[in-house]
């Protein structure tokens, strides 16, 4: 049981956002838009854990990309990048890679996205290089717009 | 006449701002509405092209400027020493990410930057010529649960007089001297399931200052619910409060203090603040001859309602300093 930092000011999954995806003609998954539920920008270096459920199925993180500022970053990367800013404002695109996207109507979105915060110390924490989580989870049904 | 100048920090507009009710220049309107001329920006949150100033935004805030008459004061930088994943930023790494933040409020035309407690005395008194340079006076965030005579500030003071420098000091946020428990998290607890007996018994534990394990040993055994213990976490750490407050500790530090934050949570409808003496805190910066910013910071986010909440923060200021409104 500690400290965790839970701050909502804005919806993390976007509405009239998620759709499928193509290439070269054919859906070969999903995207939606994502945005981060803090007070503040954060380097994406601080994002601690990436998970993504909808209709109770849960994605490998190899197919999983994240969009911003330009540019695409697989999960695995996210940790290196120290100079990559996404800010309170600008949404993030997530791309899931799954054949046949998903059907059009409802569909229940479970978005994991856990960071720290850099310049928190956790309170009463014994070991270094502890910070105070961020929760910048969300759970949504959404529905696809294809 | 107070020489004290009041400002606001646009973080006090943050759930406004996040949500897009907000955008930018309506922050600086609605301080400019209240006769604010100074105002302060936490650059990871407002700035779009952090850690660099671009010349739109640049330009977007000279355009403010010109039409509301308000202009950034402060430059709130944050001392992300734990952005990586693997370890801390070591020395080097936090100079030189404060460097830049330094040439950013150069750039905003900020003589003023607000530093966090993560930059170490010998890091802070390794910026003074940067600081010198660019003319801007970085200061070290004094925040709960430091207190003005605690040993961590002890420490800047030390090295502040080490360099007889004018251009580092401190900046007390006036939630160091919370005499009552905060408003927004005790509800918050209450509308989460606390129990609130033993709510109100964390809350005397810390008014008699019971110390902290002592005191998580003794709910503990009283099997306090998970909420009690995340809110007692908080008053003995970012939402502290005392029955005394350091405002002697103020006293002795004024020499040093180059900017003030007017932490608040709920202005009561009486004009004064729900936990944090301001009848008591105001006169000795006054007095005391400061002649820089004290900038109102609305942090009762989640309560909402800061546009008023503010306007009562300013009046209230007003009143204690004895400061009429120009018009």
């Amino acid at each position: 049981m500690g400290l965790v930092m839970k701050l909502r000011f804005t919806d993390i999954i976007q509405e009239n956002t998620l759709k499928n995806y193509y290439v070269d003609g054919k859906v070969c998954g999903f995207q939606f838009d994502v945005r981060l539920g803090y007070y503040r920008g954060h380097y994406l270096s601080v994002i601690d854990e990436l998970d993504i459920t909808v209709d109770g199925e849960t994605f490998d993180k190899q197919e999983i990309t994240f969009c911003l500022n330009g540019k695409e970053f697989g999960i695995a990367e996210l940790k290196h990048q120290f100079s990559e800013f996404w800010t309170i404002l600008a949404p993030a695109t997530v791309m899931v890679r799954r054949a046949g996207g998903l059907t059009p109507g409802e569909h229940e979105i479970d978005f994991k996205l856990m960071l720290h915060s850099p310049y928190m110390p956790l309170p009463g924490a014994n070991v270094p290089h502890a910070y105070t989580p961020i929760d910048s989870c969300e759970k949504k049904t959404v529905i696809l717009m294809d | 006449m107070s020489k004290v100048k009041l400002g606001i920090t646009l973080y006090s507009y943050t759930k406004e701002y996040v949500s897009g009710e907000y955008t930018f220049e309506d922050c600086v309107r609605r301080c400019a509405k209240l006769g604010i001329d100074g105002y302060e920006i936490v650059a990871t949150q407002m700035i779009p092209s952090y850690p660099y100033i671009s010349d739109a935004f640049i330009g977007l805030v000279n355009e403010c400027t010109a039409k509301y008459g308000a202009r950034p004061v402060s430059y709130g930088a944050n001392t992300d020493r734990g952005m990586r994943y693997d370890r801390d930023l070591t020395d080097d790494e936090l100079v030189t990410t404060t460097i830049r933040d330094i040439r950013s409020a150069h750039r905003l035309g900020c003589k003023i930057m607000r530093a966090q407690y993560l930059l170490s005395p010998e890091n802070l008194m390794r910026i003074e010529p940067y600081a010198r340079e660019y003319d801007v006076k970085v200061g070290i965030e004094i925040h709960n649960p430091e207190t003005p005579s605690t040993p961590v500030v002890q420490a800047y003071i030390k090295a502040i007089e080490e360099t007889g420098s004018p251009y580092i000091g401190l900046i007390p946020d006036f939630g160091c001297f919370a005499n009552k428990p905060n408003v927004d998290s005790y509800n918050g607890a209450l509308s989460r399931g606390a129990n609130k007996e033993m709510l109100d018994y964390a809350v005397s534990l810390k008014y008699d200052d019971v110390p902290m394990e002592q005191a998580m040993e003794l709910l503990k055994g009283k099997n306090a619910d998970d909420e009690v213990m995340a809110s007692f976490y908080s008053m003995y750490g970012f939402l502290q409060f005392s029955r005394n407050p350091d405002l002697e500790g103020l006293k002795r530090i004024m020499p040093y203090c180059v900017h003030f934050h007017g932490k608040f949570h709920y202005m009561k409808d009486d004009g004064s603040e729900m936990s944090i003496p301001y009848d008591q805190i105001l006169p000795i910066i006054d007095e005391a001859g400061f002649d820089g910013y004290i900038v109102s910071e609305f942090e009762g986010h989640e309560a909402g309602n800061a546009p008023e909440m503010i306007k009562k923060h300013i009046a209230m200021e007003r009143r204690i300093l004895g400061i009429v409104r120009e018009q």
